[in-house]
This record gives structure tokens, C-alpha cells and sequence, in this order.
């Protein structure tokens, strides 16, 4: 079975770690984005995961080769050479993802974390027997997004709404795909919008179904998002396989630790908090809903909440980090520092406190 | 000893309930003038100071505040210091003139030979002897503590020219809104008893002149309005302004420190210069430490030996921690005042702040503020008895009594 998976471009959105690395490789639960989608792929079955990027393939393919053979998994690529929507990359990726054995194949937004029940999808898509499947996700707020409308027994998926100023449906698209091949002959080599363009032709057809995704669903692609993501991981990763998190009376709630990472005495540590490779967490520490990334010292009696502490970055004696701080890599929080939502460019110093949400250049 | 007629008395003015509005939520609980500044009250300053004038006989507190709040301050400072400390209670504000003119019967009944005039509300080094010498040497009648500031500044005080050679005050004018000069009046001052007579002649004219103003309702109700009652008198408009130029005033110029004591936020200033005064008049009051058996220390730090400090606590520099204090295990405290029966919690940061009287501060929280002295909302303040809960961020804020904050705030005023 194969998978496309669309990367896209820069990812502005999570800068500044993305000016570090490409998106997919930045890491969300001590795991690159991408790695939680190649093994829940590799696990139902997929021997073969197409990325359709259009910026710095070569960083991923050289850091996702060590994985393809510890998975035991080809991942190759498709790279655009200008944007082509979220339908075109499917088109330039064809001869890709057709392979003449006639089974449908995966497409997912790089962007979602869920905790992907691929085999629901694949009994689901057998199930209909149509041409196409969607997962469906419940919101509530669904103004904000493009509603499916369908008939909630058999799924049949009936429109899409795109941003509806009236209730039509609490359903949104999740950005993950299961097609037959026959779907690739519906789009066209261009600038291309699946939802808008190619689901609902195929819907008029009523060939596409949708599946109410179970468990929790979240678009990470900024960082305001991706510490709330890191919440409803980690409650799954409490519900499935809890000998994963961190115990002991140092930890509130759930708490990833790297098996490298050291935390000093008198800390306190979570809920919903993910500690990297190497990091070192020095006494007296406080730590809450945030991710600190491989190698960085928290050094005494810091406190921390609710920020993404980038890659080798270290936080001062006494310093504060809180609301939506965004460190990036080699960041450096000098001692009683207070950052109070600042978001910092790579390989910087912070020597004076930031008391307002602002990006430090 | 010499003769009877060398004795020297001090008179600090320490003002009333109704003044000093502008120290708020502070004064709310205490007479500003009795506010700890480096872990001594306020007037503690000024007194100490008048300790090293030769052949002193009494200091007299002149204010309006009820004799109770001080008596214990009182008793307890002439004991320490070995001379006699006094509270006059004026029924009524008479101006700085008329409260000395007030109490002159008592001031004068030892026949001092001088009388030293004191504001509370001014910080400086007090160089009270020397004074009292340039003053003997100039043989006039009062002789002010002067202080060069910055031209932008002077506007706020009273500005004088002084004569360069003779240091006679030429020309005094309190608070013009053109520039006069570049030095102030300190508010320090040394007379000789015939500072008296020199009330009195204000205060006589005052009333002949009412008496004539008594011509029509018109008038009586302008004259009510704009005039002050016959015995109030302000030295610097009724004293210093008429008697410049006419060689019985003359000044002292001091080249140390002076700074004005009229907001929370300059009391945490003016606590770093005393603080930085003990170095050389009390280092036995400066805390030492490096971590080991006590708290680190940094700087100029003033703690209570009633104040319990974690031996993983940094403290300082301008930190000064009052009486029955408790600061916990990793603790840091940055250029602040932490007044009685204060308890901070393992790991918060203090900072730019004034925390109240058994006030709580929970584990991980961190109470700060930008630290400009002078601005509105530039030191955080935390009135009497707030309780900042764990990990709660409080910055740039007045936080009144009684107050528990559950959820950070930044730049607000807390009722």
C-alpha cells in the first residue's frame, strides 16, 4: 500500500523552528511530525510513503533515510517546482502512487496529529465501496473551517461549505485521505484545491464517504496549536500506552522525558509537558504545557509554561517563559529574564526581559 | 561641655495623615514617616544623622499625626540613641514656619544657641555638623543644604542663587516654571533662635493685612479662598523669598546624594542610597553570605536578624527584609523591600517591588516591575496582607490590602 504525504512549503507558520528545520522533521512528543504519520502508515500496512514537498528535500530525504530501513519502509519524493494547491501535488506524484495493483492509497495533511486508525479507514472505504474516503472530525466552531455536510448514517458525503455563516454541519475535513487510483484521473496537473475542486465532483457522484475520525484531531501547524495538540497527545498516550510517560512525585498530570534527559531535585513538571534528548533540567524547576526540545538546560529555579523551547537553547537562573514564548534554536534566556510571549529568532541572547508578546529578531 | 547656650535642637517635620496621599497603599497602614527605607524607618534617617551634631539636647517630631502612632518609635529611639526624641502633635497643618513657631516655647527651653529644621520626606547623607560649621562661619541667621540637580529637574523644588564667594542666598522661588537656577533647596536647614522673630513678623503682617482686607464679602470670600490663616506660615514662600539679598540667609552645599521621598517608588530608590550609606556609617547592618551556611548575598542588603532566609535564597543587590520575614528555598530577590511578617515561597522572584506586611508569595511566582523609580506604575506594590498564588505573575502593579491574586496581571491597579 502507498501514502502521499503533503509537507508543502516553508512552514511560516511554525517559525521560528522552522527556520531551523523543515516542518516535518520538528520534533511534537520527542517524535518528528512526520515519523507519528510514517509508523501508524507503516503499521497498517503502507511499504511505500511519497512526500510532496517544495522546499529543502534533500534535509528530509538524508534524515528520513536512517528510518527507512529501521521501519523497513521507501519513502521518496515529489517535489513542486511551484505551489500546486492540495490536489496538484497529487497529480504530479501519479506515476508515484500508481502501481497497477489497484488499491487505494493514503493522503494526509503533514500538518495533523491524530491518533490515525488507518485500519478503521481502509474496513470503512471496503465497507461504501465508493471511490473515495475522508476522516470527518467534530469542531465547535465550525464557521472557522469547510464543513462536509452528509448523511450522518452511511456517511455519504453530500457538499462542502466552505467557512458557512449558518450551522450546516459540525463536521470538518480532517486532512486524511483513503482513494482508489481512479480518483488520480479527476485532477489535473495545476494549481488545485482538493476540497474545492475534486471532492465535490466526486461527492456529486456520491462516491465519496466520510468517517467521523474517533479520538482527537488537531492541525499543529502553529505553535499555539501545537502546545494544545501536545495536551490531546499526550491524554491518548495516557489512554493507550501510559508506561510511555513519566512518573513520580516531581510530575503533575502527563509528562514525556526523554530516557536521556536529567531533572534535577525539588522540580516540578507538568501537566501536558514533552522533555527532549539531552535536555538537563537543573533544581527547583517548574515546569508546564511546554515542550523543551534535544540539548537544552533549564537551569535553577526557572519556571516555564505554556512556550516551545527550541533545540540546544538554554533558560537562566530565575527566569520566567511563559505565554506563548516561542525559543528558537540556540536561544539563550539569560538569569531572571521574564518572557512574556516572545517569540525568538535562531541563535539569539535575551538580556532584557520581554513584558509583552513581540518577535525578537 | 561647653557653656549652656552651645546646646543644639533638632526639628524634623513629619507631616500628617492627610499629606503624603501620594505614598499610597503604603501609608494606608502606617505613618509614611515610619515606612522602612534600607530596614530603618523613614525619620530613623535624619535622626541618626542629628546624633553627630555636637552638644545636641533634644529632637522634636512635628506633625499632625495622633501621638500614639509614634510613642512607641519615640521611646524606643531615645533609648537607642541616648537623647531625648519627642512627638509634638500640631492640632492643625501650620505650614514647616508656622509648626516650628508653634512649639517655640518648648523648642527654646534650654536656650539652644541653634535649631536644626528637617523635612522627613528628603533622603540625602545629612551632613548636619558640618553645616552647623560653615553656618557659625557665615554668622547669619539660617544657612539651607543646597544641591545642584540637573536643569530639567529643578522646576519641581525651589530653586535659589547663591552668591559664589560668600554663599549668601541671593534669590529664592519655589517651584517657577522658568528656569532660575540649577540648585534646590534640600529642605535641611540650621537657624539661629532669631528665626523666631522672623515668623512672628510674617505672621503679624498677615493679620493687619486681613484685618484691612475686611472691606467687603466680595473680598473676605476671595482672601478666604486664596490666603492661608494668619498662622500658617511656609518657610519657603514666607522666609527664604523675602529674606534672600538681604545677608542673613546663606547656603550649604552638599556634593552627596538628596532625593525627595513623596511615592512608593522613590522609597525603594532612596532605600538603595541608604543602603549604600551603610557602608560607611553601619556595615554592621549589611547582610554577608555566599550560599553556604546563609543566602547568597549581592550587594547591599539589609536583613532583620528576626527574618528567617533559606540558605538557597540570592539576595540583592538593594534588598532590604524586615522583621519576621520568611524566604524560602531558591528564592531571588532583586532591589526590593520586604516589610514585616512577609512569607515567600520556594523558587518565586521578587523584583523591583515593595511587598506589604504579611504578604504571600506562592511557589514559582515572580512579582516585579520595570524598576523606573518615578514612573506611575514603574515599581510593583503590594499592599498589606496579598496573597500571590503559585506560579501567579504579577508586573507593573498596585495591588491595595487584602487582595489574593489567583491569575497574573500587568499594569493595573488592583482596588
Amino acid at each position: 500500500m502507498k501514502a502521499l504525504i503533503l509537507v508543502g512549503g516553508f512552514g511560516t507558520r511554525l517559525r521560528p523552528l522552522t527556520l531551523s528545520v523543515p516542518k516535518p522533521l520538528v520534533e511534537f512528543g520527542n517524535k518528528p511530525m512526520i515519523l507519528h504519520q510514517i509508523e501508524a502508515l507503516k503499521a497498517v500496512g503502507v511499504n511505500e510513503v511519497v512526500l510532496a514537498i517544495n522546499y529543502q528535500p534533500e534535509v528530509m530525504l538524508n534524515f528520513l533515510k536512517e528510518f527507512e530501513a529501521k521501519l523497513g519502509i521507501k519513502i521518496i519524493c515529489s517535489q513542486e517546482t511551484e505551489p500546486l494547491g492540495t490536489a496538484g501535488p497529487l497529480a504530479l506524484a501519479r506515476d508515484k502512487l500508481i502501481d497497477g495493483s489497484g488499491e487505494p492509497f493514503f493522503v494526509l495533511n503533514s500538518d495533523v496529529i491524530s491518533e490515525y486508525p488507518f485500519q478503521e479507514m481502509i474496513e470503512f472505504h471496503k465497507g461504501h465501496g465508493g471511490e473515495a474516503s475522508i476522516m470527518v472530525t467534530k469542531v465547535d466552531e465550525p464557521s472557522k473551517y469547510g464543513v462536509v455536510v452528509m448523511e450522518e448514517s452511511t456517511g455519504q458525503v453530500e457538499k462542502f461549505v466552505e467557512k458557512p455563516k449558518l450551522f450546516v454541519g459540525n463536521k470538518i475535513n480532517a486532512g486524511i485521505y483513503l482513494l482508489n487510483p481512479s480518483v488520480l484521473d479527476h485532477i489535473e496537473l495545476r494549481p488545485t484545491s482538493i476540497e474545492k475542486e475534486v471532492f465535490p465532483k466526486i461527492a456529486a457522484e456520491k462516491k465519496l464517504y466520510a468517517m467521523v475520525l474517533p479520538g482527537f484531531w488537531m492541525d499543529i501547524g502553529q505553535p499555539r496549536d501545537y502546545i494544545t495538540g501536545l495536551r490531546l497527545y499526550l491524554d491518548s498516550l495516557r489512554k493507550k500506552s501510559s508506561t510511555k510517560l513519566a512518573t513520580g512525585s516531581h510530575i503533575v498530570g502527563n509528562v514525556l522525558v526523554h530516557e536521556t534527559a536529567k531533572i534535577g531535585e525539588g522540580c516540578l513538571i507538568g501537566p501536558d509537558v514533552a522533555i527532549g534528548p539531552g535536555c538537563v533540567v537543573e533544581s527547583g524547576v517548574r515546569l508546564s504545557r511546554c515542550t523543551v526540545m534535544r540539548g537544552v538546560r533549564i537551569k535553577k529555579h526557572a519556571c516555564i509554561s505554556s512556550s516551545i523551547i527550541g533545540w540546544h537553547s538554554t533558560v537562566g537562573q530565575w527566569a520566567r517563559v511563559e505565554n506563548m514564548t516561542i525559543l528558537g534554536e540556540d536561544v539563550h534566556v539569560c538569569d531572571e529574564i521574564y518572557s512574556n510571549g516572545g517569540v525568538v529568532l535562531p541563535h539569539k541572547e535575551i538580556k532584557s526581559s520581554i513584558l509583552k508578546p513581540e518577535i525578537v529578531m | 561641655m561647653r557653656s549652656s547656650d552651645e546646646k543644639v535642637v533638632a526639628v524634623i517635620m513629619v507631616g500628617g495623615p492627610t499629606k503624603g496621599t501620594r505614598f499610597r497603599p503604603l501609608s494606608l497602614n502606617i505613618p509614611k514617616p515610619l515606612f522602612p527605607l534600607a530596614g530603618q524607618p523613614m525619620v530613623h534617617h535624619p535622626i541618626s544623622a542629628c546624633k553627630r551634631i555636637p552638644n545636641l539636647a533634644q529632637i522634636y517630631l512635628v506633625g499632625f499625626y495622633e501621638e500614639r502612632e509614634f510613642a512607641l518609635y519615640v521611646s524606643s529611639i531615645s533609648n537607642e540613641l541616648k537623647v531625648p526624641v519627642r512627638y509634638l502633635k500640631e492640632e492643625k497643618p501650620h505650614g514647616s514656619a508656622g509648626g516650628l513657631y508653634n512649639f517655640r516655647d518648648l523648642i527654646m527651653e534650654d536656650n539652644p544657641s541653634h535649631v536644626f529644621l528637617l523635612n522627613c520626606d528628603v533622603c540625602c547623607s545629612f551632613p548636619l555638623p558640618e553645616m552647623l560649621e560653615a553656618h557659625k562661619r557665615y554668622g547669619g541667621m539660617g544657612t539651607i543644604l543646597v544641591i545642584k540637580v540637573s536643569a530639567e529637574s529643578a522646576s519641581e523644588f525651589g530653586e535659589l542663587v547663591a552668591d559664589p564667594i560668600t554663599n549668601e542666598l541671593l534669590h529664592y522661588t519655589e517651584k517657577p516654571e522658568t528656569f532660575v537656577s540649577d540648585r534646590i533647596n534640600c529642605g535641611v536647614y540650621v537657624f539661629t533662635p532669631d528665626i523666631f522673630t522672623a515668623i512672628q513678623g510674617v505672621s503679624s503682617q498677615r493679620k493687619d493685612r486681613a484685618n484691612l482686607r475686611r472691606m467687603s464679602s466680595f473680598d473676605a470670600l476671595q482672601s478666604a479662598a486664596r490666603n492661608p490663616p494668619t498662622d500658617f506660615v511656609r518657610l519657603d514662600q514666607d522666609i527664604l523669598t523675602p529674606l534672600a539679598g538681604k545677608k542673613q540667609l546663606y547656603t550649604y552645599e552638599t556634593m552627596d546624594f538628596w532625593e525627595q521621598i513623596k511615592t512608593p517608588g522613590m522609597s525603594l530608590k532612596c532605600s538603595a542610597l541608604y543602603l549604600a550609606q551603610f557602608r560607611f556609617t553601619s556595615p554592621n547592618l549589611l547582610a554577608h553570605g555566599d550560599g553556604t551556611n546563609s543566602a547568597t548575598i549581592i550587594g547591599d542588603v539589609y536583613i532583620h536578624p528576626s527574618a528567617k532566609v533559606h540558605p538557597s535564597a540570592k539576595i540583592g543587590p538593594n534588598v532590604s527584609i524586615s522583621a519576621n520575614a520568611r524566604i524560602g528555598a531558591g528564592v531571588r530577590l532583586i532591589s526590593c523591600i520586604i516589610l514585616d511578617g512577609v512569607e515567600i515561597m520556594e523558587n518565586a522572584v521578587v523584583t523591583n517591588a515593595i511587598v506589604g506586611w504579611k504578604s504571600l508569595i506562592g511557589r514559582w511566582s515572580r512579582v516585579q516591575a520595570g524598576g523606573h523609580y518615578n514612573a506611575k506604575l514603574g515599581i510593583t506594590i503590594l499592599g498589606e496582607a496579598v496573597a500571590v498564588e503559585d506560579e501567579v505573575v504579577v508586573t507593573n502593579s498596585i495591588v491595595l490590602p487584602h487582595k489574593t491574586l489567583n491569575v497574573s496581571v500587568q499594569e493595573e491597579i488592583l482596588l
